[in-house]
């Protein structure tokens, strides 16, 4: 049941088209963000866009507060997801799964239908224009996911080290601390990068959080913005989109087999 | 799981009854009031407590939003913000600059919102000004305007442009909601060297302006560069045939959404017959629907297209890349046999009833309409509004100030046709987008501005 | 005569997607290799002992986050559609009319009109694509598998607003693609991508397919690599050729990688938002691409028509409610585990 030759030159030439398609647009803006940017320039090589982005398109300080959000809501997300799913996963309590399939159908809810109410409330308690409105809305978005995630760890976490532990006396915490979080390390790994990825390319609700507040914008807005204030030059323009998408890719090309197979291979290995 | 239900059965069907009661007990009383509070419409400041003295205010941070992107106006505006920040140590100004189309978008949520800006230049047409005059958001400057004397200053005519009545019904009059610091008007920019090379003079009629772009396309070059990607330069360009077709009082029905127009009239038949004749002869730049207003206009000054229909804000960049080989005309008279000009002024500054600093922002607004400040827009290659004749030019922007000079004498400008109704701005240039990209017809075109317009019209003078 | 293949056993992965944030196969992972030990007790049983009260101070942070950012604006929300609001003066009651309005005004109907256009490209195409590509693929035993699937997945990572700003420039009327189209000598093709009501749409879910089809590849590729290869030998003695072999091997093993694509992709097409504001502002030439998200934002903050924007905001939340939980209904259909 060998593949034919041709099957397998088939194969490989889909997956060279394939993945010269997935690559083409983004190595045209970084071609585009290389060039000369003024009107009227000749062609050629510049690094300065990207430092001219930095500069005088304020992309460093935008990309300083996604971190800052980004790392908030990830290290939010993973106490809170990792304690209600611990919980879930591994305690018996009434309404356990009428309050788990609740959690779940959060998942479900788009952000598109809480960000208008969200605002009016928060700017009624002045939570607008902050950081805060950033981040504790983001953290309830992933929070859904975070349960679920680790639920699926934790119950599938072998009862033989729990058990275990327990029989040497070690309570619910010391099990949670010392036990399971380390050896959930995959597991939580995942679930770390993704909601990095999801928070740091988030674009709707800075878009409406911060009408006001020019100092905190995200890196994907900041690069709205400045798409729409820059009246020349799309070097500049293509610069600061690859400063945007550079530190998910980053991070994602160190830690692509975790993204990847934590994304399809399931939750926890057995 | 048959055992746990029973188990909790019962307790769980009173809980759900419980859960059930209390959402019908939130429901009645959530119905009971509406979201919102009743505004206390545009606050007016009374003459006898502004205060005017800045240097006495404090420490105050003044945040004011601006559309000036472009080379000149940026130059000009960071110039007088600089100045005042000298003069007035304790304030600090935190520019933000936008641009027009973003503006347009963003504008809205930013002043209601409860850390608004301090000051906007807010379009004064009806879905901008008009709705936020309606919705509250913006002040009234009478008082401000008797304590600094820009009535004494600025002509009826031009304070019209950014007045409404308090309900933002009337436009018009009424109240002051904003103050412009230069005048614009909508010409034609052309290359003075390729003129020369197609051996034509300046257009002055209709018939030597389509000699002229015939000529141009014969001799292979671009006659009229133009970029519709976010469609608003469509409406000047509609704007400036229209004005060689119909009079100037119908246009001026149309631009502030009085009765007495009629979009369909044999005129603006003809007017829109011709603009289609023009993209049909082609004109206009290929493409023009994908390429966006900014690279067209940057192309023309990097010598692509003989003529571009745009507004005097240009001056400074054009200048910048073109030097004197850049001229500006005022549009060909046409089949009405008198000149009409589209222009009016550029974006009125004005201050949202959410910003903190009111009187801060009214005497902000005075500095930068100065004399002095009029002056510094005029070496910044810009048009003031005003004292227009006091300033020294030369060359290019000679040619600006006497077009506006002249347009003003002959009472021949008209306002903006987007200004009309609260849903102008959209209706007219995606129509005339769609129009000249082939989708439409002459009929559908003005037959959906006819149904906008006269829908305001009955609903605004009937309400 | 034909025997049927033996019934592949079938199991559903937690799989999220980057672009479809915080949605997964509610269905849980039932991982296949257990130690006989803990297979001998069931999963359903937590640690022997009392049900713990102290698992409610477990999950109160949770409910606290969930209850203020998502449970109660969801209701505000809800509430809102009843009134004619602008944001900020007094509103009106209007009970049911912004429903109402949602299901026959035009101007409302049209964003969900396209949205259905963009499940087509976001959605449908990238799977048929997916399949059929991983059909052709697979027999062979590939090397290099994980530099290209890293390659194929990098379009998921990328924030939108950047793929919205590239593929801005691709469709230039005089960009990549127009230049392409003028080498290959199909002037007549050149389009105004972005400017032109009729290709606007279909330019935008074009970007879509773009994102989506690399992930389905390797999601597909995955799962039918886990097909034991007897199943294929087995078909292969009765005579199937490659297209048999798919269809009747491959295609049923790929029933829950299926379902995760569809919901992803699916729900990824209903809630554009980014790429639809950046590459084409304003809702697009004559508002051709506008998109329920994007009107949600529009209505709301733009026009100052908070009721109906909500309203907006709520079908649209209410038919990708439908989507997933239709779409898990297909997968769990195949939810049998047998041997």
């Amino acid at each position: 049941m060998r593949a034919s030759r041709t099957e397998h030159l088939l194969s490989y030439a889909i997956l060279a088209i394939a993945s010269a398609f997935a690559l083409y647009p983004l190595g045209l803006i970084i071609a585009t963000g290389l060039q000369p940017d003024a009107v009227g320039a000749e062609g050629g090589i510049d690094f300065g866009n990207f430092a001219d982005a930095w500069d005088e398109g304020n992309f460093g300080r935008y990309l300083q507060n996604s971190v800052i959000v980004a790392v908030a809501v990830v290290l939010l997300s993973a106490a809170v997801s990792s304690l209600a799913g611990y919980a879930f996963g591994t305690m018996r309590f009434r309404g356990s799964s009428v309050l788990f399939y609740l959690l779940l159908l959060g998942m479900m809810v788009p952000s598109e239908a809480i960000v208008i109410p969200l605002y009016y409330d928060l700017e009624s308690i002045g939570l607008t224009n902050t950081y805060a409105a950033l981040i504790l809305p983001q953290v309830a978005q992933s929070l859904a996911f975070g349960t679920f995630w680790m639920r699926a760890y934790f119950r599938s976490a072998s009862r033989e080290v729990v058990e275990a532990a327990r029989m040497d006396g070690a309570g619910h915490l010391r099990v949670f601390w010392s036990i399971l979080l380390p050896m959930g390390r995959p597991a939580l790994m995942t679930m770390v990068l993704l909601i990095f990825m999801w928070t740091w390319n988030e674009f709707l609700l800075p878009l409406v959080m911060l009408p006001n507040a020019e100092d905190l914008r995200t890196a994907p807005l900041g690069l709205s913005n400045f798409s729409g204030q820059y009246t020349s030059g799309t070097a500049l323009l293509a610069a600061g989109a690859v400063l945007v998408a550079l530190p998910v890719v980053i991070v994602y090309l160190i830690t692509q087999r975790h993204f990847i197979r934590g994304m399809i291979e399931g939750a926890v290995k057995g | 799981m048959i055992q746990r239900r029973s188990i909790i059965g019962p307790r769980r069907r009173s809980a759900m009854r419980a859960t059930v009661a209390a959402f019908a007990v939130t429901a009645l009383a959530l119905a009971a009031c509406a979201p919102g509070e009743d505004s206390d419409g545009g606050e007016e400041a009374a003459p006898s407590d502004i205060e005017t003295n800045v240097a006495d205010m404090g420490d105050i941070t003044l945040t004011v939003w601006d559309q000036q992107v472009r080379g000149g106006q940026a130059e000009s505006i960071e110039a007088l913000n600089a100045a005042f920040e000298e003069e007035y140590p304790n304030v600090t100004i935190d520019r933000v600059s936008r641009s027009f189309e973003d503006l347009q978008r963003v504008l809205r949520l930013a002043i209601q919102d409860d850390e608004a800006p301090d000051v906007v230049q807010a379009n004064n047409n009806r879905s901008q000004m008009g709705a936020f005059v309606e919705a509250g958001l913006l002040r009234s400057l009478d008082g401000y305007a008797d304590v600094y004397g820009w009535k004494d200053r600025y002509p009826e005519s031009i304070l019209a442009h950014s007045s409404y009545s308090d309900d933002g019904a009337v436009f018009g009059e009424g109240n002051l909601y904003g103050l412009p610091q230069t005048g614009e008007l909508i010409g034609v920019w052309y290359n003075k060297a390729k003129l020369q090379q197609l051996g034509i003079e300046p257009p002055q009629s209709l018939a030597d302006f389509e000699a002229a772009l015939q000529a141009a396309k014969d001799a292979g070059e671009l006659p009229i560069q133009f970029g519709n990607k976010d469609p608003w330069p469509g409406i000047h360009t509609f704007g400036f045939i229209q004005n060689m077709f119909a009079d100037r009082e119908e246009i001026r029905a149309f631009g502030y959404g009085n009765p007495g127009g009629d979009w369909t009239d044999e005129a603006n038949t003809q007017a829109a017959d011709e603009l289609q004749s023009w993209v049909d002869a082609g004109y206009f730049t290929s493409g023009f629907n994908g390429i966006d207003y900014d690279p067209s206009w940057q192309d023309f000054a990097n010598g692509e297209g003989v003529f571009l229909i745009s507004g005097s804000w240009l001056l400074a960049d054009l200048r910048d890349a073109m030097g004197d080989n850049v001229g500006f005309m005022l549009p060909p008279v046409g089949e009405t046999g008198e000149l009409t000009v589209t222009g009016a002024t550029g974006l009125p500054f004005a201050v949202p009833t959410e910003g903190d600093n009111a009187d801060a922002a009214a005497a902000y607004i005075d500095f930068i309409t100065s004399p002095e400040a009029m002056q510094t827009l005029t070496e910044a290659g810009e048009l003031p509004v005003v004292e227009t004749d006091q300033q020294q030019v030369s060359g290019t922007q000679a040619e600006v100030f006497e077009a506006w000079g002249t347009a003003g004498s002959e009472g021949a400008l008209v306002p903006y046709l987007d200004w009309g109704t609260p849903d102008a701005y959209t209706v007219i240039s995606t129509g005339v987008q769609a129009f000249m990209g082939g989708d439409e017809s002459t009929e559908e075109l003005l037959g959906t501005f006819e149904e906008d317009y006269s829908s305001f019209v009955s609903e605004n003078s009937g309400g | 005569m034909g025997r049927a293949p033996c019934r592949v056993r079938t199991y559903h992965e937690n799989v999220v997607s980057p672009q479809a944030p915080r949605v997964t196969d509610v269905t849980e992972a039932t991982p296949v290799a257990r130690t006989p030990a803990s297979r001998a007790r069931p999963s359903r049983q937590g640690p022997p002992g009392e049900p713990r009260r102290v698992a409610y101070l477990y999950i109160l942070p949770a409910f606290v986050f969930f209850a203020g950012f998502m449970a109660w604006p969801l209701l505000h929300g809800f509430w809102l559609t009843f009134y004619e609001w602008n944001g900020l003066t007094l509103g009106t009651w209007v009970g049911l009319d912004n429903y109402h309005a949602v299901l026959t005004d035009p101007e409302l109907r049209e964003p969900f009109g396209h949205s259905l256009i963009l499940v087509i490209f976001f959605s449908v195409i990238p799977i048929v694509l997916g399949l059929t590509l991983a059909g052709l693929m697979m027999r062979a035993r590939l090397r290099g598998m994980p530099f290209f699937r890293t390659v194929l997945f990098l379009p998921q990572v990328i924030a939108m607003v950047v793929v919205a700003i590239a593929w801005g420039h691709i469709y230039e009327p005089d960009g990549p693609l127009n230049d392409l189209l003028r080498t290959l000598g199909l002037d007549d093709l050149t389009q105004v991508w972005l400017g032109d009501p009729s290709w606007a749409l279909v330019s935008v879910g074009i970007v879509g397919t773009w994102v989506g089809t690399g992930l389905c590849l390797i999601l597909f590729l995955a799962g039918l690599s886990k097909v034991p290869r007897e199943l294929y030998e087995s078909a292969r003695l009765d005579g199937a050729g490659a297209v048999r072999e798919f269809l009747n091997v491959g295609l049923p093993a790929l029933r829950g990688e299926l379902a995760v694509a569809a919901t992803l992709t699916m729900i990824a097409a209903l809630r554009t938002f980014d790429l639809v504001y950046v590459m084409t502002p304003g809702g697009g030439p004559s508002g051709s691409t506008s998109v329920p998200s994007y009107e949600v934002y529009k209505r709301a903050f733009i026009d100052g028509e908070v009721g109906t924007a909500v309203t907006v905001a709520i079908v649209l939340t209410a038919i990708i409610l439908l989507v997933t939980i239709g779409i898990n209904r297909f997968a769990e259909r195949g939810d049998e585990v047998r041997l």
